[in-house]
Order: structure tokens, then C-alpha cells, then sequence
């Protein structure tokens, strides 16, 4: 291998690179994109479910329990109806969530001890939320019933009856529960496989659809050297764009890296190396562009968005396509983000995830190299 | 006009299109394949939650605690471990979900009519999965209590308590399916006349038959409706192709009318088509193309409320959903679908489909006829 042919090769992929505006506008512009969008817009949290009730029984009682619930901030009252049939309507018109029907007996049951009937009803169309939801309103019942069988028991017994169980939770990792300490890291992956594997699907089959493969081939340049020169511009594309969403994410919206930032260069340049070979492969199995396009978008993209972990949970797939994110090189390099974001793990937890990608890395590498020699460079 | 004129245009149009067997691939094979991943991969049902059990106490009391967590389908005891340590290593590699820990006087507390506390850690890296997880934790945490007030009381215990009847409307199991599949139906009728349409047009600036074109007596109108015939038949029959597989193979009922969902997926096709000639008028090469149009799905994707609640983005983003069809079909198809209600409800999604299909249709045909004359 000669430092001055790879220089040179390097130098080529780059005016490439600069020349074709479109590209380059693809490299940067679609990373800041998502990380806004994603950063500002999107979240799969869930507060403030807008709730309607119906008050048949409109005593002190049931407005006490209407407030209780407006009260927390999973919770928020939009209306009090007069008939059941008008909620229906607002499910039907999408205007609330969630909707309770008290009924008329509900102070006198009470009163005398009695069991009432609760009607709610969620709008279930969007299941997550619809979960989250009935998770809520479960836990808010169960809340209000404990403190009635205590005052039960109080007004039964003489002495001051406590439950016997309090839960103490403690989240870790994302005590903020919020989606987008999660989702901003994810991306990270998903960006340098867009950069990374989309761009470079392009570099070999250009050569051959521009017909200049013929004549790289006739000069000296040798197939690892031809390799390695090509990717080298978009691996300090993509570091680039890997320090930019770190550095949105932390100075936008706060998402604070709690592990090691060396750790993460080398994870990520791990990565990156994957998704550029990877991309190399695809182009150098293609004959031509729009083909490459394609199968790089189904190929490296969709799977990185989809069968990584990134917002969708791997462990919720049937079985056969749990064994397909086995050989998704994103859902490895998730999982290290997610250690080194949210879990401040060294490389004694991170190692099997990294020794995978650079596994990966060699057999992409070997079969590159394998079919440009075969081509004759 | 000359309905021959366009004919031909169209039977052209067909003809090259189906010639390229990697054209044929992707308007046949891409959406079943699509539909297939994206079906299977959304999914955020709350089940086989991972627990590790640390239970010090050891007693009926506490092993009663674990019971009630395993009594239902939601949490399973994967790993029962010695101490905090190994816990915590369970739940940094990712084997646990949730870890709870119980104390050696859990069972002398509460017999003495105390108040126990039982530790839970909780992963919350996925936090929308982790709020629903800690609910249920609370849920059944509540009831344990009541039945342990039961056994220490032995009174009777007919008080006012409150019987949830919670039902979930449209969608009676929460099934993930139910809301996808239709939202998929809707996002791959974008992404073909999106990408289709444009490379259409690319097609003849770079083969270089534009010119040839232009000096047939074809009006630049008559070229519009030409190349964009054709890209509606095909959404149409990709439409029907994939609401048949979400109807007979993941079994979403179809409650609605099928006549309303063609008149709505007709009026997202404007708006679509409408950007896909957009998109061919600042392109000049079939890669451009493909490019821009990724950059215009993306946000049409994020922000349509498919898999991201509009309801939880801020206020501005929300307003600027308003200008995304997808957004708009996306209710449509779900309404159609799973709530089966017709033009009295769904008007003002057809009202707002339709102006927007028009103000983007006509824009972009503006544009284009400037550019071709």
C-alpha cells in the first residue's frame, strides 16, 4: 500500500463529493433534521390525557373525585358532560381520550358500603397510548380504592390502620422518563447509517455507470488502497455528523452523555467502518445507481430504523424477526449508545457489542476486497 | 385535448415502466414486503416484562408479594438472585426489565399493622414502555395491600369501593396491528407516487427524449395528465393489493365504506402527485430525485401522527401538521378501518385533503408548464 495513490484516490472521492451539492446537503442537512424534529417534536410520553366525564350523581363526592383525577398530571378534565351519548360523540370526534360516566347512586353506594360500577372507556385506536392509559386510570383506581378500604377500617377499628405494602420505585437510567433521552442517542445510529452506508452505495457503481472503472483499472492503484481512499471522506463525513448530534443534543435539549466521550469515538468509528463497508459492498454489488439507492434505503436504513431497538422494541417482534436484528449492525451499536448515554458503561459491560461489529467489519471488509479483486483491480 | 393524445402517453408510460424488471419489483413486491416488516415490527404491547426477585425476607408474606406480581400475564420472574449485586448487573445488561427487592423485616412490619417498603428498580430507557410498567406495578401493589388488609382485619369488608369497568373502544384488545396496518396502507401509497411520479419525469430529461417530446404536438397539459394517470392507477391497485392483506392476513376489520377510502386516497393523491411533479421540476437527475424525495417523506412520515402521537408535540408543530395530507388520510383510513364512520364525522379531513390537493396540484403544475414552455 502507497501513501501518495491512496492521497490521491482520497482526493478524487473528495471533489466528488463537494461537486455534487445534492449529496452533501443529504450528509448534513437530513442529520439536523432528525435530530430537531426528533429532539423538538416527537414523543412517545404520554401526560395530559384529555378526559371527559359524565356526572350523574353531581355530589360533593363524585366532583372531589373528578378533580382528584384532573389533579394529577397523567389527567387532564376538558368537559363535564351531561349524557353518556355526548361522550360518545367526543371519543367519535376525537376531542378526548378517555371518558368516565359516574353513575346517579354513586354517594349513596358509597355511603353504605356498597360496590358502584365505574364506566371508562379509552379510545383504544392508537394501542400504545391506549396502554399507557389504562395503565393510569387502573393505578388511579386502585389508588382511590386502598384509601376507601382504610377509611373503612378506620372508621371500624380504634387505631390508625396503615397499608402494609408501599411500593418505592426508582426508574434508573432515564429518571427523567423522557423519550427523548432515549430516542436522540438512537439516532445516532440511524444517521451515520444513512451517511455512511446510503452515500458510499454510490461510489464503485458510479465508476462503472460513468464507465471510468475501466481506466482506474488500468492504473496502478491497488484494491486496498482503492478501498480504503474511498471511504476516508465519508468517514470524517460521518464522524462530523456524529459530533453534531452529540453536540445538538446536548446544547438543544440537554441530553447529557454520561459515560465516556472517547469511548463512544471508538464505538462509533467501529460503527462507521460497518456502514461504510457495507455500503461499498452494496455498490459493488449493483450495476447500477437507482439500484444501489434502493437497496441501500432497504437494506441499511429501514432495518436501522426499524429492527435496531431505536423506538421499537425488539423484545415485542415475533421470533423470526428477532433473528433478523441479529445481523443488524445498528441494533449493536444501540445498545452501546444507549450504555454510554444512559448507563455510563465501560467497555467491561460494551465489549460483546463491539466485538460484533468488528467482526462484521472484517467479513464486509474480506468480501470487498475479494470482489474488487476479482474485477481485476 | 386530445384523448388519443393521452392515451398513447399513458400505454408508453406503462409499457417503460413495466419493461424494467426493477421498476416491476418495486411496485409489486416493495409494499407487500413494507407492509409485512412494518405489521410485525410496531409493537408496543405490555407483556413478558423481565423481573428479578431479591427476596430477603423469605416469608409466606413476601412470597405471596411475588405471587401476586406473577399472577399475571403482564410480569414474569426470570431470575431469582442473591443480592443487590447481581441485580444491578442484570439490569445494566439488559436481562431485567424490573428488579424488585424485598427487606428482611418486610413480614415483621407489616404483622405489626406497619407500612413495608418493597424497593423496585426500573429500567427506563424506553421511557413510554417504563410509565406503563411502573402503572401496573402501583395497580397491583394496591390490590395486595387490600387483600392483606382482608387477612389482618377479618372483618367484613363490604365498602364503598369503586369496580373499574375500563373498555377500550376500536380497538377492544389494544392491538398494535389495528393501528398500524392501516397507517401503512396510507404511507405506501405516498412513497410510491412520491418517488414514481418524479422519476417519470427525470426519465425523459436524462434519456434525453424530453425534447422529442416537446416537439410532438403533446400540450404540456396533456403530458401532465399523461405521466400522472398511470401513477394513479398504480397507488389505486396498491391500495386495493394492501388493504386485502390487512384485511385477510393480519385480520384489521374493515368497518367502514370502501367507496369513501377511494374517494379520500383519490384526493391524497392530488396533493402527492402534486409534489411528486414538484420534486421533478428541482431535480435533474434520477439520484437528485430519489434524494429529495427522502427529504420530503421524512417530515410527511415524523409528523403524521403514524407512529408519533400529535397530540404530545408543541403547539406550532402541531399547527404545521395541518399542512401535512398525510396527516389527514392517515385519520381517514383509521376511521374507515377501525371506527367505521362516515362523511358526517370525516368531512373536515375530505374538506382539508381536498384544498390541499388542490393548492398543491395546481402550484406544482404552475411550475412545471413554466419550466417545460
Amino acid at each position: 500500500m502507497k501513501f501518495i495513490r491512496l492521497k490521491a484516490v482520497t482526493r478524487k472521492e473528495f471533489y466528488h463529493l463537494i461537486r455534487d451539492y445534492r449529496s452533501l446537503y443529504l450528509a448534513f442537512a437530513i442529520p439536523l433534521l432528525l435530530i430537531i424534529l426528533f429532539g423538538y417534536a416527537l414523543s412517545l410520553d404520554v401526560d395530559n390525557v384529555e378526559t371527559v366525564f359524565v356526572d350523574y350523581d353531581k355530589s360533593e363526592l363524585s366532583r372531589d373525585f373528578i378533580r382528584k383525577l384532573d389533579a394529577s398530571p397523567y389527567f387532564r378534565v376538558s368537559a363535564l358532560l351531561p349524557a353518556s351519548k355526548d361522550a360518545v360523540d367526543f371519543l367519535d370526534h376525537d376531542r378526548a381520550k378517555l371518558a368516565i360516566v359516574i353513575p346517579p347512586d354513586f354517594k349513596k353506594s358509597i355511603g353504605a358500603d356498597r360496590e358502584i360500577q365505574l364506566q371508562i372507556i379509552i379510545d383504544g385506536s392508537d394501542p400504545s397510548f391506549g396502554n399507557i392509559v389504562r395503565g393510569y386510570i387502573s393505578a388511579f383506581v386502585e389508588r382511590y380504592n386502598q384509601k376507601m378500604l382504610i377509611h373503612f377500617l378506620n372508621r371500624q377499628g380504634q387505631e390508625r390502620i396503615h397499608p402494609p405494602v408501599d411500593g418505592r420505585v426508582r426508574i434508573w437510567f432515564n429518571e427523567d422518563m423522557e423519550s427523548r433521552n432515549f430516542i436522540i442517542p438512537g439516532l445516532i445510529a440511524v444517521i451515520i447509517m444513512i451517511v455512511g452506508a446510503i452515500l458510499t452505495s454510490l461510489i464503485i457503481v458510479r465508476e462503472y455507470e460513468n464507465g471510468t472503472m475501466e481506466t482506474i483499472k488500468s492504473m496502478p492503484v491497488q484494491a486496498g488502497e482503492f478501498l480504503l481512499g474511498k471511504a476516508i471522506p465519508y468517514f470524517f463525513i460521518g464522524l462530523t455528523d456524529l459530533l453534531i448530534a452529540v453536540l445538538l443534543g446536548q446544547l438543544l435539549f440537554g441530553i447529557v452523555m454520561k459515560g465516556n466521550f472517547g469511548l463512544l469515538m471508538v464505538a462509533a468509528s467501529l460503527y462507521l467502518s460497518v456502514a461504510l463497508s457495507l455500503g461499498i459492498l452494496i455498490s459493488n454489488v449493483t450495476k447500477s445507481q437507482m439500484l444501489a439507492n434502493q437497496m441501500a434505503i432497504l437494506t441499511t436504513y429501514l432495518p436501522s430504523l426499524l429492527l435496531s431497538n431505536f423506538v421499537f422494541p425488539i423484545i415485542n417482534m415475533p421470533k423470526f424477526l428477532q433473528m433478523i436484528t441479529l445481523v443488524v449492525p445498528a441494533r449493536y451499536f444501540i445498545d452501546i449508545l444507549s450504555g454510554i448515554y444512559l448507563k455510563n458503561l465501560g467497555i467491561a459491560y460494551l465489549w460483546p457489542s463491539m466485538l460484533v461489529l468488528l467482526l462484521m467489519f472484517i467479513v464486509l471488509t474480506f468480501l470487498n476486497y475479494k470482489m474488487l479483486k476479482k474485477e481485476g483491480l | 385535448m386530445s384523448w388519443l393524445r393521452i392515451r398513447e402517453l399513458v400505454r408508453k408510460e406503462f409499457i417503460q415502466l413495466f419493461n424494467d424488471k426493477r421498476n416491476r419489483a418495486m411496485i409489486m413486491i416493495m409494499p407487500f414486503i413494507m407492509m409485512f416488516v412494518f405489521g410485525y415490527v410496531v409493537n408496543y404491547d405490555i407483556k413478558n416484562v423481565r423481573m428479578a426477585v431479591l427476596d430477603y425476607s423469605k416469608t409466606p408474606e413476601s412470597r405471596s408479594l411475588i405471587k401476586s406480581f406473577e399472577g399475571n400475564n403482564i410480569f414474569h420472574v426470570t431470575h431469582v438472585v442473591a443480592n443487590e449485586k447481581h441485580m444491578t448487573e442484570l439490569l445494566l445488561r439488559q436481562k431485567i426489565d424490573v428488579g424488585i427487592k424485598i427487606g428482611h423485616d418486610f413480614a415483621s412490619v407489616m404483622r405489626e399493622g406497619r407500612t413495608a417498603p418493597v424497593q423496585f428498580l426500573v429500567d427506563g430507557s424506553m421511557s413510554n414502555m417504563t410509565s406503563v410498567r411502573v402503572a401496573y406495578i402501583a395497580s397491583i401493589l394496591d390490590r395486595f395491600n387490600r387483600e392483606e388488609l382482608r387477612k389482618l382485619y377479618p372483618v367484613d369488608m363490604s365498602y364503598g369501593k369503586l369496580d373499574a369497568r375500563v373498555r377500550t373502544w376500536y380497538n377492544p384488545n389494544l392491538d398494535s396491528q389495528y393501528f398500524f396496518v392501516p397507517g401503512i396502507v396510507a404511507f405506501l401509497i405516498m412513497l410510491t407516487s412520491f418517488i414514481l411520479t418524479s422519476i417519470a419525469i427525470i426519465r425523459e430529461k436524462e434519456d434525453g427524449t424530453m425534447e422529442q417530446l416537446i416537439v410532438t404536438p403533446l400540450k404540456s397539459y396533456e403530458f401532465i395528465i399523461g405521466k400522472t394517470i398511470p401513477y394513479i392507477i398504480i397507488a389505486l391497485c396498491q391500495l386495493f393489493a394492501v388493504t386485502a392483506v390487512a384485511v385477510y392476513w393480519f385480520e384489521i376489520p374493515f368497518k367502514g365504506s370502501f367507496v369513501l377510502l377511494l374517494i379520500a386516497a383519490c384526493l391524497f393523491l392530488l396533493s402527492n402527485l402534486g409534489i411528486g411533479l414538484f420534486i421533478s421540476t428541482i431535480s435533474s437527475t434520477k439520484q437528485q430525485a430519489m434524494m429529495t424525495a427522502f427529504f420530503f417523506i421524512l417530515p410527511f412520515f415524523m409528523l403524521s401522527g403514524f407512529v408519533f402521537p400529535i397530540a404530545n408535540m408543541p403547539e406550532i408543530v402541531q399547527w404545521l401538521t395541518y399542512l401535512n395530507p398525510l396527516r389527514f388520510f392517515l385519520v381517514i383510513i383509521r376511521d374507515i378501518f377501525l371506527k367505521g364512520v362516515g362523511m358526517d364525522v370525516m368531512w373536515p379531513q375530505y374538506l382539508a385533503l381536498s384544498i390541499l390537493g388542490i393548492i398543491v396540484f395546481t402550484g406544482a403544475i404552475m411550475r412545471f408548464k413554466k419550466r417545460l414552455d
